[in-house]
């Protein structure tokens, strides 16, 4: 069989992936986090990927899945962007714009059974407004106040609901950091495809700031008092 | 030395991909006289995880119809975006709103243009009739569908249903003796039938919850709009004027 | 393999992976005009066989199996209706045909009030067994067809053309999944006339046919009180009590009865019977029927000692 034909009926399945993305709205906008991890299988393959991408002027998409797909997302929506731009037409693009047109493209791939192996998180911030939605390989899409992909969605949720729901509009900047790391730091010790090194974006009414790669400071000495699972059970 | 790196796709599992997935929830329509209402939860969930507690699945289509949505969520929201093109295109070309039993036909083929790659939502259509009298159609995913009194869908529908059967219907009751069943319910009726099924499959069913949509139509001029005004936040739709008008009702569901 | 049987073979893997390929660059959003008019959703189709999208895999049959309900696998999402008892015969008063309103997904009942008979047009009728909605859309097409013949040869069609116009169309799409089980009932110049067709592209000209879960048992009381000169009375009692007794034995079948009668002039439709009613108090003073319940436990009340009279 030929590789078209391969890439044409059968799906693949993913190769090189990433894990969770988070993500929470607060008083200024929203806050997205991703580790810079990118696998391969069980193999911590790449420790420099970056999986925070800024869209256009008030948008950023974080990725989870698989990394090549990603990257394809990424270079069809900067080619959206500039077709936007040349038409110079007074209008650009803002969050909810590009989380629609991801989820039709998703929903179309789903459809031909040739899916962008991917769970995604777009957030941003435009005329006052924050912004925050789920699209994934199904074409499945949500939004809500806090968001997690992957693992995410099982270790971190639970704590980014408790911490942010119903406090939307009163979370400062220097809390929602807090947050974040903290849900980071769960999932670093918990996800065996997570990485102690992390990038955070935040989207505001100033536009989009994406960090330098940060580090979660972890101790590991209350692994020699576990006893009962596992290789050791003595 | 060979083994040293073991490549994921040597690995034996050659699954498939499925392009579907169960999103949860419940859908419900009652048809009165000369009103409709449709009702269904806010949540939205894969397997044991609530996505949000907030995701619509009833959608007003026009001022006489609308549709709930239930199943696979993109299939659903893909779905209602294609009937409301449809809608639109027939408005530009008659300059009036398709009639209900018309949408339901229209649900029917193009539902069933997917015959061989189903959407998997069950659908059920409610609202009002050319002749003024209340309606619910409901659908398979594949197209076939009937007209009735009401319906129950998705995740809770072996719930709920019963209940109808029982409440609307009333199936397995004998009515006492020297008295008779009412021969239509009243829209306040209809509303607490809704409201207790969605309250009780919230308590019984882990995928329902978190919030309630309850759309009304009422048919030109009815006098069921009496039965509205002490009707706690209730918020009207209606696009046109001296024509069937269309309410929401929201509610909070148990979250937990 | 050979290239060259491939290329032409119509139900190959391959053929069927080129026909799906050819209908997905068509897709279904490629509208006609006719969307805009007001032919609505039927409206291309007139020009031929509507264009189904179908799953870009190498084998479509398979995945659709997969996915639906194709009687092997109650568990998978979506659910296709099954379950029904349906029977038609011919008798000099016309035909008579009558089915059962239950549908099945499963073990769940999902509706007791599923119209079995569908109106093709005044004088033609279709029954539904297997999958509901094929049953109703083809056959709602085959109405249209079957206008278009009038229009054409300023005269009826046949039940004989309409019913064989359906089966041509089922067998193109042999092996595609379709399920449908229906007899084809009409008068037309060669008199009453029932046509059995299924999805597997059988069809079958006869007297008396059922079909469905539960068609055994509507066979068994069908057989034994069949003739050709019987009464209208007794034909639709005949239809009423074969139906009674599919419901009354086969889990999948019940709720009410829908009983109609073909004559020269069109279709009638008699009435729609309560099947537990039936059991108990029979079908209510209608022509035909003996008067009391047909429940066993009902007739042989107070005729022995084990089923004693009420006292």
């Amino acid at each position: 069989m030929s590789i078209a034909a391969q890439t044409d009926s059968c799906p693949r399945q993913p190769i090189v992936t990433g894990t969770s993305v988070l993500a929470l709205k607060y008083k200024d906008g929203v806050m997205m986090a991703a580790d810079n991890l990118a696998s391969y299988g069980s193999l911590a393959r790449f420790k420099d990927i970056q999986r925070l991408h800024p869209v256009g002027k008030y948008t950023v998409i974080g990725a989870g899945g698989d990394m090549s797909d990603f990257q394809y997302i990424q270079k069809f929506l900067e080619q959206l962007i500039i077709e936007e731009f040349t038409s110079q037409d007074g209008h650009d693009l803002g969050p909810a714009q590009i989380h629609e047109y991801l989820s039709q493209v998703m929903y179309s791939r789903r459809s031909k059974i040739n899916p962008l192996w991917n769970s995604l998180l777009v957030g941003g911030f435009k005329d006052g407004k924050s912004f925050l939605s789920y699209v994934d390989l199904l074409g499945t899409t949500y939004s809500a106040t806090t968001l997690a992909t992957g693992f995410g969605a099982y270790l971190a949720q639970p704590i980014l609901r408790k911490e942010v729901e119903g406090r939307e509009n009163e979370l400062t900047e220097e809390e929602a950091i807090r947050i974040m790391e903290s849900c980071m730091k769960v999932l670093y010790y918990r996800d065996a495809r997570s990485l102690d090194k992390y990038q955070l974006a935040v989207i505001t009414a100033d536009g989009v700031k994406i960090s330098e790669s940060r580090h979660l400071s972890t101790t590991w000495s209350f692994a020699e008092g576990i006893r009962g699972y596992g290789a050791q059970t003595q | 030395m060979a083994d040293m790196v073991s490549i994921p796709h040597s690995q034996p599992q050659q699954h498939q991909f499925n392009p579907y997935t169960e999103n949860g929830g419940t859908i419900l329509a009652i048809a009165g006289a000369d009103f409709s209402v449709i009702a269904g939860d806010t949540r939205q969930s894969e397997g044991y995880s609530i996505q949000t507690r907030y995701a619509p699945k009833v959608f007003r289509l026009t001022d006489k119809a609308v549709l709930a949505v239930n199943g696979f969520a993109a299939d659903g929201n893909m779905f209602v975006k294609k009937v409301r093109q449809r809608l639109e295109w027939y408005r530009h070309a008659h300059a009036k709103d398709m009639p209900i039993r018309a949408i339901a036909r229209l649900i029917q083929t193009m539902l069933y243009s997917r015959r061989f790659f189903p959407y998997y939502v069950y659908n059920i259509l409610g609202g009002i009739e050319e002749d003024g009298t209340g309606a619910v159609y409901s659908f398979d995913p594949v197209g076939s569908y009937e007209r009735e009194a009401c319906r129950a869908a998705g995740a809770a529908q072996s719930l709920v249903q019963p209940f109808l059967d029982n409440q609307i219907y009333f199936k397995n009751q004998t009515p006492a003796p020297g008295t008779s069943f009412p021969g239509h319910l009243s829209l306040s009726t209809v509303l607490s039938l809704v409201i207790d099924s969605f309250t009780s499959a919230t308590e019984r069913h882990i995928e329902v919850g978190d919030g309630l949509e309850m759309y009304i139509v009422l048919a030109k001029n009815s006098p069921s709009i009496q039965s509205l005004r002490d009707i706690r936040g209730m918020s009207e739709l209606t696009a046109t004027e001296d024509g069937e008008r269309v309410f929401v009702v929201r509610r909070d569901l148990k979250k937990d | 393999m050979n290239s060259f049987v491939d290329q032409f073979s119509t139900h190959s893997p391959t053929a069927q992976l080129k026909r799906a390929q050819k209908l997905i660059a068509a897709e279904e959003d490629d509208y006609s005009d006719a969307a805009w008019g007001s032919q609505a959703g039927f409206g291309g189709m007139i020009k031929g066989i509507p264009a189904f999208k179908v799953p870009a895999v190498a084998d479509p049959t398979a995945f659709l199996r997969l996915h639906t309900d194709d009687h092997a696998d109650p568990n998978c999402r979506i659910k296709i209706q099954h379950g029904t008892t349906t029977l038609a015969f011919r008798f000099k008063g016309g035909v008579i045909v009558a089915v059962d309103s239950r549908a099945t997904a499963g073990s769940y009942v999902a509706s007791g009030t599923v119209k079995k008979v569908i109106e093709i047009n005044p004088y033609l009728l279709g029954t539904m067994a297997g999958g509901a909605a094929d049953c109703q859309f083809w056959e709602t097409y085959l109405g249209m067809h079957c206008r278009l013949h009038e229009l054409r040869n300023r005269e009826r069609i046949s039940v004989s053309a309409a019913s064989k116009y359906l089966s041509n169309l089922v067998y193109s799409y042999k092996g595609m999944g379709l399920s449908m089980g229906t007899m084809i009932c009409g008068w037309d110049k060669t008199g009453p006339a029932v046509f059995y067709v299924d999805s597997d592209g059988t069809r079958l000209k006869g007297d008396l046919f059922s079909v469905g879960s539960g068609s055994t048992f509507a066979y068994g009381v069908l057989d034994q009180g069949y003739r050709w000169d019987l009464t209208d009375e007794e034909a639709q009692e005949l239809g009423r009590r074969s139906i009674f007794a599919a419901g009354h034995r086969d889990a999948m079948s019940g709720n009410t009865c829908n009983l109609y009668h073909v004559k020269e002039e069109g279709w009638d439709f008699i009435g729609n019977y309560d099947i537990s009613k039936m059991y108990y108090e029979g079908p209510g003073d209608v022509p035909g029927a003996p008067g009391g319940g047909y429940g066993y436990a009902i007739r042989t009340e107070g005729r022995s000692a084990a089923n004693p009279p009420p006292s």
